[in-house]
């Protein structure tokens, strides 16, 4: 009787090699404080969590894109309806104004946002895990702080991007256009960092006082929708040097200020505002003044923080 | 054996609470368990070998360095809280990989460990599950399993079998056995469970008040109360009396004979009264008696017992 060959049967093993000390790199603190920055932002985005978590955050997206979605249309039409050099007479709103027009989108996100960082992981607990491995307190906050800034930043220049490139699309000489206006970008993308800065720091300071998200986001977005009319009606009503003072206190406006400072204009939102008359150098000063001690609070609420 | 843990006249003060009182005392390789009640000071004698917190007096050092000084070494230390301390939100995998790279490894590294890790504590299945849908049981595995991810060199274990059925406290308990047996890590285990200390731990520390009241082997507490008892068939009160002829004390009870810290020499005197009293055997087994025995005697003081 013949036969095929039989080749030789070929069995896996799965062999349990047990447990495997490590023995590779081990980066320490700065590993600790990129890796607290890298889990801030996907949990400021939603990534690595639910559907649920990624709707907050991505409709304000969404909704900053749609604003600049509009007002690159607006000037777009403006341009091809009535020609460019009355559309430019019409002062449409553009890069300078955005954030102005915006703010209140800007705030009202890092008010639902921020808290996030913050309030979940000493409810939870989960900060105990952080303090006792190679970190610090100030390492801990500092690095929520970061995540968080760095997330603002980027959502305050996505829809300064597109719209620009709405604006390059709707004019019908582009280059000639980018060649005008090439100086919105850098002015753009530095205006983003006061922006980001002050609305990082006063929300993550309204979170290290409660352990509960939706305390810290009702607080802030109350004290932006409270000051914001009552500081103007009052400014007006007084007027003066004492109205342009008081009108420094809408809270909403602090970086809006330093917007203008930067584009070298007031904005739509802020050139009204009595406050807009004072010198640049108090200008940034309050918003230095409103976003540093508001961070000298918070890194005193987390140095000695213990489990 | 090498010193993992040392505290010299350690002492923390939260302004007139004593917590600890001039303290010292040495945990080496192995499991040791520290017992104390409430407010014993058990939970500041971790906070201060992790650097958490600053001591009034004395030095805590951990692997010989103060955590407090240099927290580089907490990246050779694990902590396990007694509290829960998981985010809901996130899977297993996730969160063993971020703390992980928190205790320093690069993220290529940090996503191998966690998987390695939540299959030593029996969770490799579940790892891609939220948290926030596990049992009590699953919890403590991956807070035990956050506290190995890194492959720390010693491990402070906070309670870990509260809130366990007897079944999950045992596999624990089991798994708190083979992290040192296997795993080479040492481990400091708090606890008021006693029984749970006498089964996973070689050594234990007794605190009471802020203060240390005894330290040393749990073998070496519970053979110094060893008796042997003997249960016979008849004759029960002729053995008592022929032992107690041979010098021997005896007690007894409703069920049988007990002999405490017998020696070798007292199984053959045993053996040659069995004989002479003509009494037939039916059992002798010797017994130690539990740590909660000998800390909890008449609902004493638990540890006046010890006194050395």
């Amino acid at each position: 009787m013949t036969g095929q060959p039989v080749a030789p049967k070929r069995e896996g093993t799965v062999f349990d090699i047990g447990y495997q000390n490590y023995s590779g790199p081990r980066e320490g603190r700065s590993r600790a404080r990129i890796s607290i920055v890298k889990n801030g932002v996907r949990t400021s985005l939603g990534f690595g969590r639910g559907a649920l978590a990624k709707v907050l955050p991505w409709l304000f997206i969404a909704v900053l894109v749609f604003i600049a979605i509009i007002m690159a249309l607006v000037a777009g039409a403006a341009d091809r309806l009535i020609g460019p050099e009355d559309a430019e007479q019409l002062n449409l709103p553009s890069h300078s104004d955005f954030y102005g027009i915006a703010s209140i989108i800007f705030f009202v996100f890092a008010a639902i946002g921020a808290p996030e960082l913050l309030c979940p992981d000493r409810r939870e607990g989960t900060i105990n895990l952080y303090l006792v491995r190679p970190l610090t307190g100030t390492d801990y906050v500092f690095s929520r702080w970061l995540a968080f800034f760095l997330v603002m930043v980027a959502v305050a220049w996505l829809p300064q991007f597109i719209l620009l490139i709405g604006l390059l699309m709707g004019d019908p000489r582009p280059l000639d256009y980018l060649r005008q206006n090439w100086l919105d970008i850098p002015q753009f993308l530095l205006a983003a960092v006061p922006l980001a800065a002050y609305t990082t720091t006063l929300a993550l300071l309204a979170a290290a006082f409660t352990t509960r998200r939706a305390y810290a986001a009702v607080f802030l977005v109350g004290l932006f929708v409270i000051t914001t009319p009552f500081t103007t009606g009052l400014a007006s009503e007084i007027g003066g040097t004492a109205g342009r003072w008081i009108s420094m206190f809408n809270l909403s406006n602090i970086p809006v200020h330093v917007n203008d400072v930067i584009f070298g204009e007031p904005s739509l939102i802020t050139g009204p505002a009595p406050a807009a008359e004072l010198s640049s150098w108090i200008l940034v000063g309050w918003f230095f003044l409103w976003t540093l001690v508001p961070a000298g609070v918070l890194w005193q609420r987390y140095r000695r923080l213990t489990p | 054996m090498k010193a993992m843990l040392t505290a010299l006249n350690l002492t923390k003060h939260y302004k007139d609470v004593v917590a600890l009182d001039n303290v010292s005392f040495e945990i080496s390789e192995g499991i040791t368990g520290i017992l104390g009640e409430n407010g014993a000071g058990k939970s500041t004698a971790i906070k201060l070998f992790l650097g958490l917190i600053e001591p009034t007096s004395g030095s805590a050092k951990a692997l010989g360095q103060d955590a407090h000084e240099s927290i580089a070494v907490r990246a050779r230390l694990g902590y396990v809280p007694e509290h829960d301390c998981l985010p809901g939100n996130i899977t297993a995998a996730e969160f063993l990989g971020h703390m992980a790279e928190v205790s320093g490894l690069p993220p290529s590294h940090a996503r191998t460990r966690a998987a390695d890790t939540l299959r030593h504590v029996g969770l490799f299945e579940e790892r891609y599950r939220s948290m926030g849908g596990y049992s009590t049981g699953m919890k403590q595995r991956v807070k035990l399993a956050q506290a190995l991810v890194h492959d720390p060199t010693f491990v402070f274990l906070d309670e870990p079998t509260a809130g366990l059925d007897p079944g999950g406290r045992e596999e624990m308990l089991e798994l708190v056995r083979k992290t040192h047996r296997e795993f080479g890590i040492s481990i400091l285990f708090s606890s008021h469970l006693m029984a749970d200390v006498e089964r996973a731990c070689d050594r234990i520390i007794v605190l009471q008040s802020g203060r240390l009241v005894q330290s040393g082997e749990v073998t070496h507490f519970t053979k110094e109360t060893e008796t042997v008892f003997i249960e016979v068939d008849a004759n029960r009160e002729r053995l008592v009396t022929v032992l107690e002829q041979r010098g021997i004390v005896v007690a007894t009870d409703g069920h049988g004979l007990y002999i405490e810290g017998p020696d070798e020499s007292v199984y053959d005197q045993v053996r040659d009264a069995l004989v002479e009293a003509e009494a037939p055997l039916r059992r002798m087994a010797p017994r130690r008696r539990a740590l909660a025995e000998l800390f909890q005697h008449d609902g004493e003081d638990f540890a006046s017992e010890l006194a050395p």
